[in-house]
């Protein structure tokens, strides 16, 4: 379980998470939504520790994020894919793939990359295990991020907008991947734009403007009702958002 | 008092050695920016047979050791021209030689980082060659070359010191005068090495003074 | 200085009578080699671990590394040389001149490339390294899995002038009675009386061995970045 109480982040003199109370639970699709600015990227740095709380607090599994002894064994529990990849350079897709779980999991080098290959291969990248970032699509490389962060075998996997820098045709592949996983039970928590998408595949929407929570609903509902709560914010950014 | 304690002409012995370094410093220096320069120029005009020339001199001095420079001037230069040279008169020709091959490298690369379209239209204009240099590419060449000179001044200022080894009564020489009659060469070489390196920040913060009095000059200050 | 009456006014440039000093040239040059490799050693180790000082968090660590690579800025060689040469005998530490050398060549090249280290680790896009944290790496684990790789990568060239440096700088260990290049250079003049032969030949000997140096070093850079965007 992913608990997150009364999170609060400031920037400079902008609020940017104001009091976000939200419980994430295994096995939940859950889909961030709302404008620019509302704070959804933040909110997922904040759970995997790359910022720091300003007040509040976020534990997953158990083991508090602002806690630097426990950082370490939240970050276990969760993987995050990135809107720009941000895979290593200098590695091959392979290689970033079985970093982790040979410094951090302690795995043996065959296993590590007999997993990798698998996973590389699940997103149909098994021919292009030992080429470099350089030399893959951005499509193709954001499923070399997928498999990195699903090879540590994370609990939850977080992921920041990450078809927000792809074209469409790269989307639609990412996504599939996406839709599969979800169908298979993974534990996803996904900040994104595509609305549609979030439609299809999630079982629960939380909407955020302004660094605030406006709804936490089933999917179903969210959609249904333009907001279930009939908010205006909401009904106007789904009116514009799924034209 | 004994012959081996410090005394107050050693005071004077240091202010001398910084004198002598100070004046051979700022010497080579404009020397080595008029060669400098001039070899830029005869580049800048594609002068055939010269630019090679200054270009592959430039290069020789650059990459090879100043102490060996040195030794080549000093020792080697009055047997070949069978005339005495002085210690002073060899660093003198060594270091401005040395600092001309720096210049020369900041010179081309800050005329070079001037956009080449602001060269070709100042020809469709019909400036000559020499305009475009003056008016064009100098005052730009000139803010780009700054950050580079300042590196170089300071480092040539260390590369002062080297003019004790051919017997110059420098800074260093005077350190090594001192260390030998009073074997203390932790105090004495520290001493030194604080007044090289309270010269090296002087430099810096004048060119640095140079450089912000250059930009505010450009500097758009609103209607 | 001895000018024998029968030289005359042209260059006579006679390099063949000082073929039968090769040999000591050669010995010489050994000698420039291991301690400019050592030298090159040190100053990386010394190189990284400043490097990574200033890059730290902590303050204390940025500031110690900052007066470090001042002080080897701003000071000249000869000088720090003098102080080690003649210094740490009086507190008891007998070096020699030439584990002295090597000494003081890797302080001050270790000021120079940990510059060199420092712009490739600043360089490192923020999100890679991200990407590392999150996923569990300990901070020993990205230094020398991610940052120390990616930097050294991008450091190669910039390396390279340092080491040209380095060559140049062995020079001035002729100065503390080493017999390294410069050094035998002098004895042969000497004996010869034909400096400027031999100081000409020595100065294209230096220029040339940089220039190998340079070209090394954009050879390794290019093969190392090859597969990198």
């Amino acid at each position: 379980m992913i608990h997150i109480e009364g999170a609060t982040k400031r920037f400079g003199g902008n609020t940017i998470l104001d009091g976000i109370d939200l419980r994430i639970a295994p096995g939940e699709v859950v889909s961030i939504l709302g404008p620019s600015g509302s704070g959804k990227s933040t909110l997922i740095r904040c759970i995997n520790g790359l910022e720091k709380l300003d007040g509040g607090s976020i534990s997953v599994d158990g083991h508090r994020v602002e806690d630097p002894k426990q950082l370490q064994l939240a970050r276990r529990c969760s993987g995050t894919v990135f809107q720009l990849f941000n895979l290593y350079p200098h590695l091959t897709a392979l290689q970033n793939v079985t970093l982790a779980p040979t410094e951090v999991l302690k795995t043996p080098r065959r296993q590590a990359q007999d997993e990798a290959r698998e996973l590389l291969a699940s997103v149909g990248l098994a021919d292009r295990a030992d080429l470099y970032p350089a030399q893959l699509s951005g499509g193709q490389r954001q499923r070399v991020g997928i498999c990195r962060a699903l090879a540590m075998k994370p609990r939850y996997l977080l992921l920041d907008e990450v078809t927000s820098a792809l074209d469409p045709e790269m989307t639609a592949e990412v996504l599939a991947i996406l839709a599969r996983l979800a169908a298979g039970g993974t534990t996803m928590l996904f900040v994104t734009h595509e609305v549609e998408f979030a439609r299809q595949i999630s079982n629960r929407v939380v909407f955020l403007d302004g660094g605030r929570l406006l709804a936490d609903l089933p999917a179903a509902q969210f959609f249904a009702l333009d907001g279930g709560l009939a908010q205006p914010r909401i009904a106007q950014f789904l009116s514009k958002m799924t034209k | 008092m004994r012959f081996t304690d410090f005394t107050s002409h050693d005071m004077v012995l240091l202010l001398q050695g910084l004198g002598v370094s100070v004046a051979l410093f700022a010497a080579t220096t404009i020397i080595g920016l008029a060669i400098g320069l001039a070899w830029a120029v005869l580049r800048w005009y594609r002068v055939p047979l010269l630019a090679q020339l200054a270009a592959l001199l430039a290069e020789l001095l650059k990459n090879s050791p100043v102490l060996v420079q040195l030794f080549l001037v000093f020792f080697g230069l009055p047997v070949l021209l069978e005339a005495d040279l002085t210690p002073v008169e060899a660093a003198l020709i060594t270091l401005s030689g040395n600092t001309a091959a720096f210049i020369y490298v900041i010179a081309v690369s800050a005329i070079e980082s001037v956009g080449r379209d602001q060269l070709d239209t100042a020809r469709v204009f019909g400036l000559s060659r020499w305009q475009v240099l003056r008016r064009i590419v100098l005052p730009q060449a000139a803010a780009f070359a700054l950050g580079p000179l300042t590196g170089l001044l300071v480092n040539q200022l260390q590369v002062t010191s080297l003019i004790s080894v051919i017997g110059v009564v420098d800074l260093t020489k005077v350190g090594a005068i001192l260390n030998l009659r009073t074997l203390k060469p932790f105090i004495v070489w520290t001493v030194i090495g604080v007044l090289y390196y309270l010269m090296a920040r002087l430099i810096a913060a004048a060119c640095a003074r140079l450089e912000t009095r250059l930009r505010a000059h450009r500097e758009w200050k609103g209607l | 200085m001895l000018v024998p009456s029968t030289r005359r006014m042209q260059l006579q440039f006679d390099l063949t009578s000082l073929v039968p000093y090769f040999g000591d040239l050669a010995a010489g040059a050994r000698l420039s080699a291991l301690a400019c490799a050592l030298a090159l050693a040190g100053s990386l180790v010394l190189g990284i671990a400043v490097a990574l000082m200033r890059t730290a968090a902590s303050n204390l660590a940025r500031r110690l590394a900052g007066i470090y690579v001042d002080l080897f800025r701003n000071v000249p060689f000869i000088v720090q040389l003098f102080f080690l040469f003649y210094g740490l005998p009086e507190i008891g530490i007998e070096l020699g001149a030439f584990a002295t050398g090597v000494l003081a060549l890797s302080l001050a090249g270790g000021a120079f490339t940990s510059d060199a280290i420092r712009s490739g680790i600043l360089a490192i896009e923020p999100g890679v390294l991200e990407a590392a944290q999150v996923s569990g790496l300990s901070r020993m684990a990205i230094y020398r899995r991610i940052v120390l790789p990616i930097a050294l990568r991008s450091a190669v060239r910039p390396l390279g002038s340092v080491f040209v440096n380095l060559i140049l700088t062995s020079s001035i260990l002729s100065a503390i009675t080493l017999n390294e290049l410069t050094g035998t250079a002098k004895i042969i003049a000497a004996d010869t009386f034909q400096p400027f032969e031999v100081y000409a030949l020595l100065l294209v000997l230096y220029a040339a061995l940089t220039w190998l140096v340079s070209l090394s070093a954009g050879a390794l850079h290019r093969r190392l970045n090859r597969n990198q965007a």
